[in-house]
């Protein structure tokens, strides 16, 4: 199974991407500056970005889904139980997952902008995909809910996860790191061993590496355990 | 600088806070009131009941700068420039005083090159400096900042740090859900349930915190160096 970017170049006026690499079964983290092209290239391997050159191949992905930046962009239900409905999936059950109980009459774009995103990721990770390309997936999460979100991707129900991030303190185990830097998606390799190399790591991670630490993952339970670690 | 008194609005009741001057951050769970006070403080928004008084002043009668949490909607005009330019053009500002002070404030922002960009063609993370730059350029007494970071990298987030520790207005409100960065700010509210639990220095604020996700990343770290 893969999602391969195939001498992809992406570009809107002046502005252009170039992408070449093949997206395996896993966790992969994609970081990069603001205006870097993460949008885009989201869009373009979801299919919904015409790329000027090169091609997107799937190889073993018939089920593809992308979670926008924005959620109020996915929703289509006036009421949060329409809403919840529209993606095939039970409203009580639904409602509690989302920590939105008793809600499900209440006007969908009324949430607040977490609680709504909340709510869309909820039922996008509910269905059944080959491939989940989440689009800054904790922007505008609490730090409990990105804590939740992270413990769904982990479960892995969905074999190949594509999370295009800038988040700096709470990130799920990955399996994959890379970057977009000066107008390119880099791969830094696979964790452990990318996280030496990866520029655009969480200051929790960097001051872990700068004191020795050799974190087996990302996330800031791997830091604070390598560094407890090497004090053993 | 703020003071709340006995104010009740939709889900949000405070008996009573008292904010002084210099960069509060606002931090709590989603839907515990943090934007719906912002709201009252910037004067979108009026009180079903109470008093909200900024340096004595009705929230409507000051200077705000507005940051809100959807970049897309705090855009109105074609190009960057137009829209930095905007609130000054509003308090007829003389032209030939415009160019530099939106040149100034594009460049402090690490944004000068954005300038002739139109704004729909911006990400997300461009659109929310654009925001502040434009909210910026007015002077405001109050500036407040409601998730903006939530769009933004580590570089761009310390552009926007760097640009708060200069003190731009008296006082800044900052919601945030990055805890690293509240735990710099001069004090910490941390809403819950519509409703200020804690109140105080971050170290303060965060000892009610220190079990939770909400502790910061890197003071977590410190402890085990």
């Amino acid at each position: 199974m893969h999602l391969k970017a195939d001498k992809l170049i992406l570009s809107h006026g002046e502005w252009t991407l170039s992408a070449d690499g093949s997206f395996r079964k896993g966790v992969h983290l994609v970081t990069g500056p603001v205006g870097s092209g993460k949008t885009t290239l989201a869009s373009a391997l979801a299919g919904i970005f015409e790329p000027a050159s090169g091609q997107i191949t799937r190889e073993g992905v018939s089920r593809l889904t992308l979670s926008m930046q924005f959620p109020e962009y996915h929703v289509t239900g006036f009421l949060v139980k329409d809403e919840i409905r529209s993606w095939h999936l039970p409203v009580t059950e639904t409602l509690r997952k989302s920590g939105l109980e008793g809600r499900e009459n209440a006007k969908t774009l009324t949430l607040s902008r977490g609680e709504l995103k909340r709510l869309h990721l909820t039922c996008l990770l509910g269905n059944a995909w080959d491939a989940v390309i989440l689009d800054e997936p904790f922007a505008g999460l609490d730090c409990r809910e990105k804590r939740r979100v992270c413990t769904a991707i982990e479960e892995r129900k969905h074999p190949l996860i594509i999370i295009f991030t800038h988040e700096q303190a709470v990130l799920p185990a990955a399996d994959h790191i890379w970057e977009i830097e000066e107008g390119a998606l880099v791969c830094r390799g696979k964790v452990p061993e990318a996280i030496p190399a990866w520029k655009g790591a969480p200051r929790y991670l960097t001051r872990a590496l700068e004191e020795g630490a050799q974190p087996e993952n990302i996330r800031l339970h791997d830091a604070t355990e390598a560094l407890c670690r090497m004090h053993d | 600088m703020i003071y709340a008194h006995n104010l009740h609005h939709r889900s949000l009741g405070i008996d009573s806070l008292h904010i002084g001057q210099g960069h509060t951050a606002i931090i709590g769970p989603n839907g515990s009131g943090k934007t719906t006070f912002l709201k009252l403080c910037a004067g979108i928004e009026l009180p079903h009941h109470g008093t909200l008084t900024i340096s004595g002043k009705e929230p409507r009668a000051v200077h705000t700068g507005w940051v809100g949490e959807v970049p897309d909607n705090n855009l109105v005009f074609r190009t960057v420039a137009d829209e930095v330019a905007s609130g000054l053009r509003f308090r007829r500002t003389p032209a030939d005083a415009i160019e530099p002070a939106v040149s100034s404030v594009l460049s402090d922002m690490g944004i000068l090159h954005l300038s002739s960009r139109t704004s729909h063609t911006l990400s997300g993370g461009e659109k929310a400096l654009v925001a502040c730059a434009a909210a910026l350029a007015l002077s405001p007494e109050l500036l407040i900042l409601d998730e903006t970071d939530t769009h933004l990298d580590r570089k761009a987030a310390h552009i926007l740090e760097t640009i708060i520790r200069r003190r731009p207005a008296p006082c800044i409100l900052q919601c945030t859900q990055d805890m690293d960065t509240a735990a710099r700010a001069d004090r910490v509210i941390f809403f819950d349930d519509g409703c200020p639990q804690y109140t105080g220095t971050p170290e303060e604020v965060f000892s009610h915190l220190n079990e939770t996700e909400m502790y910061p990343s890197l003071w977590r770290i410190a402890r085990c160096i």
